[in-house]
């Protein structure tokens, strides 16, 4: 293929995504003229160049296609919904021509007679006359020829409803300053920076003695700051690039399965490395299918459950920390769990004694296990029983998280965790055989200290097995050393703290113990060699910030050849259990944390982090305390009077507990942290209920924090007072 | 692109009458390898060590953004550890650079071709399969490596075939 056409190709299906988008726009408002210059715009280009190049079968349909065009950007043909329906056949066909060229390198022998024909009728009004009557009853009359729907069938995205000609016009001029780059290029580009940064950080330390090497090293830092994070944002690309693609598919599956469905879409700004986002453009699809084929039911069905015969599909993406979430959540049907529990033993999934045991939110995540379909027949949309689970699948693969939440009659929300970047991750170094080690911070659900004095007592043996009783329940360890350098020896060198890392790899847990904690840093990932890949137990390397090189530990890996096995799907489902209960025990569990002299709890299941920072991090908003922590800024609570004690000495150290409450993030400032622990339950003396507020924690009253009085920011009202009387003490 | 071109350029010199060979130490003996294939030499380093690796991988070290594997010579043909500094050669070869650790990396020598013996055939076949015949110096022998046959990949495959 010659670069002239190659060019051709990528133009015109640039040009035909565009169409598309306008397409489903122009349905939300037909006289939009913008619309109609843009779509005619690009089929006009195409037949231009078509002619040039030759392709005959293309030029043909093009400008069948054009003809229609220009009569209703004139003016005298309105965009009826066959109008437009009418324009996606065309759109469809010229994409499938331009395959075949890309593919076979000439056109086809595809017959387009048909189309060309239905383009053509379309462009007398007569012929609309006669169909218009039909688009009122659509909702039932769907075997008209054209297949038509209501207009109001479809929506466009909402947010872009009021500008949408402006934000085109600023694409236009964007589409004028942009270039396009080659993806090699880009991430050979990454790994300069990475060297680039290497060799600051050397520098850095070389020059710290030489005053007059100071000024420059520093700008050299900061200039390499700015470069690293203009090449990863050069590979980032908003989130609408595979958002846009969804009118479309919810346009026709609505067609197609007679729903009535109205898409709305957020955060399309939101922006996501390019390869992660390919990655998941299949499982937004198929959520995106299964909501309309599942969750959203028919316009009647709805009417009779008193719900508005249009449903309602909603697309969300936001960053959140060093994640971005993508939601895909309907107000259908929900799921109903009692077909889930009936099909998942008629599958043999689990068995029924095992599934009396599940609770709801337990049996929905069954839906994600291979071969799980709860569709009555299988329809042309889905059914195949080859759904959650890949979806799942493809997500877990980048690193990414699904949870589903549903509830009958009300809807569905699907939600995908997806990390920002694949080529930078957080790890935690760790040191074990006299090396570093990273532990990606994504397997690590926490840390546990053992000091040399209580090693032998702490760490319990099953004949060869080691085990830690962590809250009660006995977790398998695996010492890496012994791992790593198949030392047999039980005994250990005396006088070394131990420090186990509780993993969750895969729905293996274990403790993974290691000699020593360095900082956790963010990690640049370099591919090892097949050789050491072979080895099984490393998922790549990194270079660390003080030059030296650290193996990449995968911890599902690890688990594996420690024999941390779960296998069958009857484990996994009973892991999914055990993971529901392990988070319904931790709701019971608390942080127990002494704040200038007094003691109070904070529930486990909230703690996000626990920092030790000097105290001169915490900047004021007026008089509130407030915590820059990974460039978010975080209330930092301080009715303990920690902050106050330690004022006039911003050396001192303090701990701010990072919690989740809600969708935000407070922190608490506190002295120490003292242990984790189960609360009991108390009840109120003569009313015999649940007494909030306050729990038993090692045999002593202790109140509990509450998260949602940490006072919004900016702060409007002071929440003095509510921690001294939560942390009271009651023996 | 630019580099494959030069290398070329090189090994077409390399057919003529003179070989350029960089000659590496270990312990008493000398090796040499063709300097076409030498993409640079890494002085005095000490590469990360990995557990569990094949005997012959000499470690992880840094070069250029990527983290690149070495060959031992020392493990490959069988001497103990040396626990000191040691001298890196990176080298090309189809697969990806990797790393070949030496004791120490000597000078290069402009060798006559003709000088060039194959390996005798009393050689025992894993040394035959490592070596590529050796070049007569007035001192003694330099036994010439092929570059090829210690791509770590390869040696793996071996291993475990």
């Amino acid at each position: 293929m010659d670069d002239l056409t190659r060019e051709f190709l990528i133009e015109s299906q640039e040009g035909l995504d565009r169409m598309e988008r306008c397409l489903t726009d122009l349905e939300e408002q037909p006289d939009g003229t913008a619309l109609l210059a843009e779509i005619f715009r690009s089929v006009h280009t195409i037949k231009g160049t078509t002619g040039f190049l030759g392709f005959k079968r293309l030029e043909r349909l093009a400008h069948a296609g054009e003809n229609l065009l220009g009569l209703l950007r004139d003016g005298k043909l309105s965009a009826s919904a066959p109008v437009i329906t009418g324009l996606l056949q065309l759109l469809d066909g010229l994409r499938s021509i331009l395959r075949t060229i890309e593919a076979e390198n000439h056109e086809g022998e595809g017959e387009d007679a048909e189309l060309i024909c239905r383009l053509e009728q379309l462009q007398t009004p007569a012929q609309l006359a006669v169909m218009r009557p039909a688009l009122v009853s659509t909702a039932v009359t769907s075997a008209s020829a054209l297949e038509m729907l209501p207009v109001s069938a479809l929506s466009a995205p909402e947010e872009c409803e009021p500008d949408a000609a402006r934000s085109r016009a600023q694409a236009n001029s964007a589409a004028e300053s942009t270039l396009r780059v080659d993806v090699t290029l880009l991430n050979r580009m990454m790994n300069l920076v990475g060297e680039l940064v290497l060799t600051r950080n050397q520098v850095l330390q070389a020059t710290a003695s030489d005053p007059a090497l100071t000024l420059l090293s520093r700008r050299l830092d900061m200039v390499t700051a700015d470069l690293r994070e203009s090449v990863m944002k050069a590979r980032m690309q908003p989130v609408s690039n595979i958002f846009s693609k969804m009118p479309r598919i919810v346009r026709d599956l609505s067609q197609t399965l007679h729903r009535r469905v109205r898409l709305q879409m957020e955060g399309q700004e939101t922006e996501l490395d390019k390869s992660l986002l390919e990655a998941i453009k299949d499982p937004l699809t198929h959520a995106v299918r299964n909501a309309l084929d599942h969750g959203i039911e028919p316009p009647a069905v709805r009417e009779a459950a008193g719900k508005a015969p249009e449903g309602t599909l909603r697309l969300r993406a936001a960053q959140q920390g060093s994640h971005v979430i993508v939601e895909v959540s309907d107000d259908g049907a929900g799921i109903a769990v009692d077909k889930i529990r009936a099909k998942a033993i008629e599958c043999g999934l689990i068995t029924a004694v095992r599934a009396a045991q599940l609770s709801e939110r337990e049996l929905l995540q069954l839906i994600f296990l291979p071969g799980f379909s709860t569709a009555a027949q299988i329809t042309s949309v889905s059914g195949r029983g080859v759904g959650m689970d890949v979806v799942r699948t493809n997500v877990e693969k980048i690193g990414g998280k699904v949870e589903i939440d549903a509830r009958v009659g009300k809807g569905t929300t699907l939600r995908l965790r997806i990390p920002l970047t694949l080529a930078i991750i957080p790890a935690l170094i760790v040191r074990s055989v006299g090396q570093s080690f990273a532990l990606p911070q994504g397997a690590l659900s926490e840390l546990v200290r053992i000091p040399p004095e209580q090693a032998a007592s702490a760490i319990e043996w099953i004949e060869a097995a080691p085990l830690y009783r962590l809250r009660g329940k006995l977790l398998p360890l695996v010492f890496l050393d012994r791992l790593l350098v198949l030392a047999t020896e039980r005994e250990r060198a005396a006088g070394r703290d131990h420090f186990i890392a509780v993993l969750d790899a895969d729905g293996r847990r274990f403790g993974l113990v290691v000699d020593g904690l360095a900082d956790p840093e963010e990690i640049v990932v370099k591919p090892l060699s097949a050789v050491l890949k072979d080895i099984g137990l490393y998922s790549g390397a990194t270079v660390l910030g003080n030059g030296d090189l650290a193996l990449i530990l995968d911890p599902g890996a690890i688990a594996m050849r420690a024999g941390v096995a779960m296998s069958g799907e009857e484990d996994t489902a009973r892991h999914t259990a055990d993971d529901a209960a392990t988070t319904a025990a931790r709701a019971a569990e608390y942080l127990l944390v002494e704040a200038a002299g007094r003691q109070a709890a904070v529930p486990l299941a909230e703690v996000l982090r626990i920092e030790q920072l000097s105290v001169s991090r915490i900047e004021y908003i007026g008089y509130r305390p407030v915590l820059n922590f990974a460039g978010q800024l975080l209330p930092v609570e301080d009715t303990g009077g920690v902050l106050a004690a330690v004022q006039n000495n911003p050396e001192a150290q303090i701990v701010v507990v990072i919690c989740r409450d809600g969708s935000r993030h407070v922190g608490i400032a506190v002295s120490h942290v003292l242990d984790v622990a189960a609360g009991g339950d108390l009840l109120d003396a003569g009313t015999s209920q649940r007494s909030s507020g306050v729990t038993l924690l090692r045999n002593r009253v202790t109140g509990v924090v509450d998260l949602s009085a940490v006072a919004q920011l900016p702060a409007c009202e002071s929440a003095a007072g509510e921690w001294s009387q939560l942390t009271e003490t009651v023996r | 692109m630019s580099t494959q071109a030069a290398v070329l350029h090189r090994m077409e010199k390399s057919a003529s009458a003179l070989v350029e060979i960089c000659s590496v130490r270990l312990e008493q003996a000398l090796f040499g390898v063709p300097i076409h294939h030498i993409l640079e030499i890494v002085g005095s380093a000490r590469p990360q060590p990995v557990p569990l690796a094949p005997r012959f991988v000499g470690g992880l070290v840094h070069y250029r953004g990527d983290v690149l594997t070495t060959v031992s010579l020392r493990q490959l043909l069988g001497l103990p550890l040396l626990d000191a500094l040691q001298d890196i050669l990176i080298l090309e070869s189809p697969g990806g650079c990797f790393g070949l650790l030496v004791d120490s990396v000597g000078e290069v020598l402009t060798l006559p071709a003709a000088d060039h013996e194959p390996n005798p055939s009393t050689l025992d076949e894993y040394r035959k399969d490592l070596f590529s015949g050796a070049y007569k110096l007035k001192g003694g022998l330099l036994v010439m490596l092929d570059p090829e046959r210690l791509d770590p990949i390869r040696l793996g495959a071996a291993r475990t075939s």
